[in-house]
């Protein structure tokens, strides 16, 4: 693991190792896509990560933020003020009710950027031993459960479980942020085969899920297809890359 | 939980556009988190200026959102080798502009940004430009960077992704921004314009 300096705290990375992955939507027929190497956090962002960043940069406090860069009634919504996010025990939480805006103003300060839709699902498709579990029936069953029985307020990060690559806390804490949040097209509605929706998007191939039976993947999508740049939430949170 | 992922397989299991529709049909739903309809009466609107976004462009100049003056700014995102709707969403703009007297045209703006910056550069818009017959004193053709264009994509809720064949998929959303650079209006798929025509006649009296 490399560890970075920033400020006074220590942010750790893991090397995600290149390979290939499947992504949820594509052509049957496509052969799955490379991912190069990449660092990713060890851990989601956490508060105290946060606010040493609005410290720093005061135009991303709760009081100062632009309008479309978040929505103002939810953006840092738990926080007690600009500058207070909680007891001790608050700072070891994912911050989360941070927009995609935000996100990506917190990562580029750090040097860093946030993970592609692609390599966060091939990092997240890790189980506790095994690289790939994608396709592991008992560990996508075990990710229904983690989703279904999230706790509020969002766990600190170091309860996060530990995958095969050594990131902590992929599933079970909060949703994540994505840099291309909004570079998925596919409609949810069935009744798009021929229908409107065709006047709604301009793409040459035809699109389908390459597996029908990953419900985590699904919920994860159709999470992220919700999202614009501005939207806060109470479980959505992020981690970046390098 | 079986008929719940049953469920979810037939309707997530989908084709999505076997090629680039070229009817026009009904107007979509209008897509979500619309500043202009959600912001109460008086509150501060969300500027599209406030993201500091640098742009090349027909020209090779450098030049800023905020800096394309005009009352009313029609924006959409597109791409020069793109064959399908984008032809067409820049002939939705061309209705728009025509829509407009002549005697108000000066106010108005149309602003294409490229989608494919990388191919698309201000050398390569300039010719398009002109191959399409847009008027430079009005149009406003933009290079920049990925992350430019992948954050005024999402301020404008436009999705979009490169295929692995070297197009890029994308919604068809064109937007009217006024002076201060609020979203007045956005138009989701291939109508008529009209509900665009009207919102810059509103922003031009």
């Amino acid at each position: 693991m490399q560890a970075i300096m920033i400020g006074f705290f220590v942010s750790s990375m893991v090397t995600v190792p290149a390979g290939t992955f499947r992504p949820l939507y594509g052509r049957a027929s496509d052969a799955p896509l490379p991912v190069a190497a990449f660092a990713l956090d060890r851990d989601p962002v956490t508060r105290r990560d946060f606010l040493a960043f609005v410290r720093a940069q005061p135009s991303w406090r709760r009081s100062a933020v632009k309008r479309v860069h978040a929505t103002p009634a939810g953006y840092l919504a738990d926080w007690r003020d600009d500058l207070e996010a909680g007891d001790a025990d608050d700072l070891r939480r994912p911050v989360t009710n941070v927009s995609w805006f935000a996100a990506r103003a917190y990562c580029t300060a750090q040097g860093k950027r946030l993970p592609t839709i692609l390599e966060w699902e091939y990092a997240a498709a890790a189980s506790a031993t095994r690289r790939d579990a994608s396709r592991e029936p008992a560990f996508i069953q075990s990710l229904v459960t983690r989703y279904a029985s999230r706790r509020h307020p969002v766990p600190p990060v170091a309860e996060g479980e530990t995958n095969a690559y050594g990131v902590r806390g992929m599933h079970g804490l909060a949703w994540e942020w994505v840099d291309d949040f909004n570079g998925v097209l596919v409609s949810d509605d069935s009744r798009a085969v021929g229908g409107r929706d065709h006047d709604l998007f301009c793409a040459s191939a035809a699109i389908g899920a390459v597996d029908p039976t990953n419900y985590p993947a699904f919920l994860r999508h159709a999470v992220r297809a919700g999202l614009t740049g501005r939207t806060t939430l109470e479980t959505l949170g992020f981690r970046c890359a390098r | 939980m079986r008929a719940a992922t049953r469920t979810l397989t037939l309707l997530a299991a989908t084709l999505v556009a076997a090629g680039c529709a070229r009817r026009e049909g009904a107007a979509a739903p209008v897509a979500h988190d619309h500043h202009a309809a959600t912001a109460a009466a008086d509150e501060p609107r969300a500027s599209l200026h406030d993201l500091d976004l640098r742009w090349r462009d027909q020209r090779g100049a450098e030049v800023t959102l905020s800096a394309i003056d005009g009352d009313a700014r029609v924006l959409a995102l597109v791409y020069t080798s793109c064959e399908a709707t984008c032809p067409l969403i820049v002939g939705s703009l061309k209705r728009i502009e025509a829509s407009v007297p002549a005697s108000k045209r000066a106010a108005l703006r149309l602003v294409l940004v490229s989608l494919d910056p990388a191919r698309d550069t201000p050398e390569r818009l300039a010719r398009w430009g002109a191959e399409s017959g847009l008027d430079p004193a009005r149009w406003t053709l933009l290079s920049g960077s990925d992350a430019a264009v992948r954050e005024l994509a999402a301020a404008l809720g436009v999705r979009y992704a490169r295929q692995p064949n070297g197009e890029t998929a994308h919604t068809n959303v064109i937007t009217v921004l006024d002076r201060d650079g609020a979203i007045a209006h956005q138009q989701t798929g291939l109508d008529a314009s009209r509900t665009s025509i009207d919102a810059v006649a509103r922003l031009l009296p």
